[in-house]
């Protein structure tokens, strides 16, 4: 009896293993694999682990995904300790670059140098022929010819600020949209005619937005977060090099122009950092101003506010200056994923790049993270996508609720933006403006970013402590020449001489000879 | 011990120690957690400071990768830390001869609010601005004060004067940072100045009042006596931090125009070190910021221990 | 005569006292209350610029932004543990090292004190800091932002000042009543002292409250206090990038700002009217010597 009992048990216990067992070795091929992640988290647009995209996109790519999200404010001083010590660490970071202190950290070893890993990164390739970046691409490696990040990919890039001005205005008075900057300064001037009391042309967060987003048309980008981030020396794009651009003749004329704005009332005097955004609003609600520089999605809602009766705002193409009409430069990549060196060390290293691979840059995934999923989001009629009654009568817009909602369109997340598809999402009147700009200039008015110096750590250090003296100066000249406490005719060849001293040629060499091939 | 010390004095030495020890062996035992604390997590990092003067590469070795000094003779060379630490120095004692003694006077006045729940009331509220946050307080600050929308500048030009730019203008700078500064933390530094007050006892106003003081006279003759040693160790600390001002708020007021007399130490490091992650270029300056800090603080209190009698050690 | 005078100096300074009162609730609390009434505005009055110090268009939106931000409430929950047992770590930590060190004439003293008084102005940097408490194995658990300011110098140095104002004779009297000092500690210089362990306590207290950075180097997010959140939205407003694209769209109204101030501040405002009753006169030293 009890042999048989045990016979019994025994046949049982293995017939259970066996049946445990296949389907369990089936379940160990097919688990998903974990995989934590940083994710950069923005206050206006909270994480959610729920998100549909995220969670549809995970699945298909076979992970169990964690994510941490991080202050965005707070990334960068999360992420750099814990590369610098390798402590502490997730297997994958997004949003990131290698530029500045990252360059070093990869070229010290701390970054996988994922363009080595190439086949195990099909969907990525893929997808840079596709939209024909492999130049853009390319441009990422660094010193060593290698790239270390995987980066966000756009076809075309977006035109999603610039001048905006009161439209209502301009249709009152009788003026056609503005094309050149002296159509901008009759604008301004009659305003301010009308109004003594106001400052035309008002400021987003500080000057430098609005010199930022001007100055490309006069064939410069200097001052403080100019696109060669030096603040001194601009991209001669014809040439392919840097030069001096702060003391060019070109700077002279854009800072003549916006002298003659400042000295006639028409630009606002305020320059200390922070210009609230509500004071901004303020600003141009109550006509205290009526043009800015600034971006689209901010128009609605001041249009919302202000009591004024008419008030229309309406974004205009880039005015052309001296050199063109310019918008400030832009990437065709963008910030991406990174896999810190530990990541590498993992066993089941391959599947993972081949996942995230997948998850991110694959035909299907790609859509689902601007569209988020067919029949729950959004469904096609032909060739249109048409969006449901939900989300287009949300007072948020397309655009935010698709993301707050599901986590479509997240800038940390979606890695390939495809300018047309992303204009579904608003309004008619945006999509046109971004098509003018888009067929202005022979397609060039929004210029690439100039090419990045290829620095060891100590060359980039070296850099480091010429520019920062340059900036600092550079940024104080501009606002006494501007403001008219220096003189544009009588002090310009003291502050050339000054930028000297401080060797701004120096730089501008070590920039140029360390340029990529 | 002197050298030639005979064996017997050595041995009672010993007994004495071992008495003492005997005796005192308790206070000892409650210092060893602390004690423990303090080396662990504050000394065992300060081995970080190397790397002022040792090459950091970031990802390599956290404690640099070889001996240099060229961080040192970077800002020691350069005429912008200089006009930095000039600019550190004067906001400071600025700050210190305005921001020291009013927290002392409001404590000394607030204890004479005789309707208490009032007393109780002006004293939490008065700690209230501590909470808000550096970037709030700029916000205001440039709403108060801008020059084309402030209430300030309405009423200066309803008075038919010039408008003034407050914030972009560097003789302006000095006073609304200080002023700013006395907003945010006189309430909050007043607690200590009324936990010493509260601490007086009774018996000695009473004394006074027998004697036919009045209340001025109180104030002087036993409030002001009574919390001079919670005085002098704040300001001796107070001293040794001098250097140290509020970063954040300098960094947010800093502008092109008021750069020449905002352009403050930690502003310099965080755009030439932290900014660019030169961690030992901050290092040095950090080193540097420190030894100052303690020369000051070592002769306040010597300097306390002199006039007062007080001292923090 | 000579009384009178003193009446009417009396009456002079009391008018001082009241009016220096007046204006310092003005100044602290005006600035609030304009946070308060923005907080409860409509965008419409706001962007107009009409609201002071009441709120134009109630509406509880702000908040109810706040509080369906993921996780909010969690955090907060984060933040009190932080606060309640950081702050007895702290106090328990900082006492006992502050009685021994306020005996004077202890063997030892001095080096003890400047060995505390060092550690103000030298501290290790960032990356020595996160290598120790990643060694440690504290990160990613409560404790690193727990233990690791556990003491800070500047408190201990207070509290051993007003260790060291208690009459020596009244532990002398304990020491011979056979008391051994922790008792001493515990029952006669704690009591004696409560306004400064109170003063002490709410010190360490607002430390908790307040602290993100370490919170951002240390803790999962789902450990994150509240203050991780509510910086990331008070802040979020100043991406100021440098180069390339960099992007300063800020789309946070200044009345979420000013209800965020408000959430955070409340409870940690109210817990000082409970401690004034540590501050009441009389219970201290001449409690005792009665």
């Amino acid at each position: 009896m009890k042999r048989f009992l045990k016979t019994c048990l025994l046949l049982v216990l293995m017939a259970a293993m066996a049946l445990g067992l296949c389907p369990g070795t089936v379940v160990a091929e097919d688990a998903p694999i974990e995989v934590s992640i940083w994710y950069s988290d923005n206050p206006t647009l909270p994480f959610m682990d729920s998100w549909l995209a995220l969670n549809t996109t995970a699945e298909i790519a076979g992970l169990d995904v964690t994510v941490e999200a991080i202050p965005s404010t707070d990334f960068a001083t999360r992420v750099s300790p814990a590369l610098n010590t390798g402590m502490n660490l997730p297997d994958v970071i997004l949003y990131q670059n290698t530029q500045g202190e990252n360059a070093s950290l990869a070229l010290n070893g701390r970054i996988v140098p994922i363009s080595d890993y190439s086949e195990w990164t099909p969907h990525f390739n893929a997808m840079v022929e596709k939209l024909g970046l492999q130049e853009e691409v390319d441009q990422l490696k660094l010193q060593d010819g290698k790239r270390y990040f995987m980066p966000q990919l756009f076809d075309k890039p977006f035109y999603d600020g610039g001048l905006i001005m009161r439209q209502d205005y301009l249709e009152q008075k009788g003026f056609d949209a503005p094309k050149t900057f002296d159509d901008l300064y009759e604008i301004l001037k009659a305003y301010k005619e009308d109004y003594p009391d106001s400052y035309p042309l008002t400021h987003l967060v500080a000057p430098y937005v609005t010199y930022r987003m001007t100055m490309p048309s006069w064939g410069v980008s200097f001052g403080k977060s100019s696109s060669s981030g030096t603040g001194a020396l601009s991209y001669d794009y014809e040439k392919g090099e840097y030069f001096t651009g702060a003391i060019s003749d070109q700077a002279r004329e854009y800072l003549r122009f916006i002298h003659k704005l400042y000295a006639e009332g028409l630009l606002d005097p305020e320059q200390a950092a922070p210009i609230d955004n509500d004071t901004w609003a303020t600003k141009m609600a109550t006509g205290a101003s009526m043009a800015t520089y600034a971006y689209y999605d901010q128009i609605g809602g001041v249009e919302h506010a202000s009591e004024i009766e008419g008030f229309k705002l309406q974004m205009y193409p880039s005015l052309e200056g001296p050199a063109g009409a310019h918008h400030q430069p832009k990437s065709k990549t963008g910030k991406g994923i990174l896999f810190p060196i530990e990541t590498a060390s993992r066993p089941d290293f391959e599947q993972l790049v081949r996942a995230i691979d997948e998850m991110f840059f694959s035909e299907e995934c790609s859509t689902i993270w601007c569209l988020g999923v067919e029949g729950v989001t959004y469904t096609m009629d032909g060739d249109t996508i048409v969006y449901p009654e939900e989300i287009t009568s949300s007072p948020d817009g397309i655009y935010k609720t698709l993301q707050v909602k599901y986590g479509c369109g997240a800038d940390p997340l979606q890695l390939v933006w495809i300018n047309e598809r992303e204009m579904t999402k608003y309004d008619e009147n945006y999509a046109q403006i971004n098509k003018t700009v888009a067929a202005m200039e022979g397609g060039n008015v929004i210029q690439s970013i100039p090419p990045t110096p290829l620095f060891d750590d100590w060359t980039a250090e070296d850099a480091n402590s010429l520019q920062t003296p340059l900036a600092d100066s550079i940024w104080i000249w501009m606002d006494a020449f501007v403001t008219g406490a220096k003189s544009l005719e009588t002090d310009w060849d003291e502050y050339v001489n000054e930028m000297k001293a401080l060797q701004i040629d120096e730089l501008c060499a070590l920039y140029n000879e360390h340029l990529p091939k | 011990m002197t050298k030639n010390a005979p064996a017997g004095v050595s041995i009672q030495r010993n007994s004495m120690l071992r008495r003492y020890m005997r005796r005192h062996w308790v206070l000892y035992a409650m210092l060893l957690l602390p004690v423990l604390y303090y080396i662990i997590f504050k000394y065992v990092p300060m081995v970080g400071n190397v790397l002022a003067f040792r090459r950091y590469r970031p990802g390599m070795s956290p404690f640099g990768t070889e001996w240099t000094m060229r961080y040192f003779e970077r800002f020691l060379r350069d005429p912008m830390f200089w006009r930095a630490f000039r600019n550190t120095l004067v906001i400071s004692v600025f700050n210190i001869l305005v921001n020291f003694p009013i927290p002392i006077i409001f404590a000394i006045l607030l204890n004479e609010v005789r309707i208490k729940p009032f007393q109780k009331f002006v004293q939490t509220v008065s700690y209230v601005p501590r909470f808000v946050s550096t970037v709030v307080v700029i916000a205001i600050l440039n709403e108060l004060l801008s020059p084309s929308s402030g209430l300030v500048n309405r009423l200066l030009e309803s008075l038919g004067m010039e408008v003034i730019y407050f914030m972009n203008e560097p003789e302006w700078f000095r006073p609304v940072y200080i002023l700013s500064e006395t907003w945010q933390f006189t309430g909050w530094t007043a607690i200590i100045y009324l936990a010493a007050i509260t601490s007086i006892s009774p018996d000695l106003f009473e004394a006074a009042e027998i004697d036919g003081a009045g209340r001025l006279q109180r104030i002087w003759y036993v409030t002001v006596p009574c919390i001079l040693p919670t005085i002098a160790v704040m300001l001796i600390i107070n001293v040794g931090h001098m250097l140290r001002l509020g970063f954040e708020k300098v960094l947010l007021m800093y502008t092109p125009a008021n750069s020449s007399v905002s352009d403050i130490i930690d502003t310099l490091v965080y755009r030439t070190g932290l900014q660019s992650q030169n961690y030992s270029y901050a290092t040095a300056v950090g080193l540097f910021s420190g030894l100052i800090g303690l020369v000051l603080v070592i002769s306040a209190n010597t300097a306390s221990k002199k006039l007062t009698g007080e001292s923090i050690y | 005569m000579k009384r009178r005078s003193i009446g009417a100096g009396n009456l002079l300074f009391d008018v001082f006292v009241y009016l220096v009162m007046f204006f310092v609730l003005f100044c602290c609390l005006v600035p609030f209350l304009y946070m308060l009434a923005v907080s409860f505005s409509g965008r419409k009055p706001l962007v107009n610029g009409e609201v002071f110090l009441w709120p134009k268009e109630f509406t509880l939106d702000s908040y109810k932004q706040i509080f369906t931000y993921p996780n909010f409430f969690r955090a907060y929950g984060n933040t009190f543990l932080y606060a309640i047992a950081g702050t007895a770590i702290a106090l328990v930590m900082t006492s006992l090292m502050a009685y021994p060190l306020s005996k004077k004439n202890l063997w030892g003293n001095r080096f003890f004190t400047k060995m505390v008084v060092v550690t103000m102005f030298f501290s290790g940097g960032l990356i020595p800091n996160y290598l120790l408490i990643n060694t440690l194995r504290l990160a990613g658990t409560r404790f690193a932002i727990l233990i690791p300011f556990a003491i800070n110098s500047f408190n201990l140095i207070i509290l051993i000042n007003f260790f060291r104002s208690i009459p020596e004779e009244i532990e002398e009297a304990a020491l011979i009543d056979g008391l051994g000092y922790f008792s001493i500690l515990w029952r006669i210089v704690m009591p004696l002292s409560t306004a400064a362990v109170a003063t002490i306590g709410l010190y360490y207290a607002v430390f908790f409250w307040n602290d993100w950075f370490n919170s951002l180097l240390y803790l999962r997010s789902d450990q994150y206090p509240v203050m991780m959140i509510l910086r990331n939205i008070v802040n979020g407003t100043m991406v100021i990038g440098t180069g390339e694209g960099a992007s300063e769209k800020t789309t946070i109204a200044i009345s979420i700002k000013s209800a965020v101030i408000i959430t955070s501040t409340v409870p940690i405002v109210v817990v000082y009217p409970f401690l004034q009753r540590f501050f009441v006169k009389g219970i201290t030293i001449g409690g005792v010597k009665g």
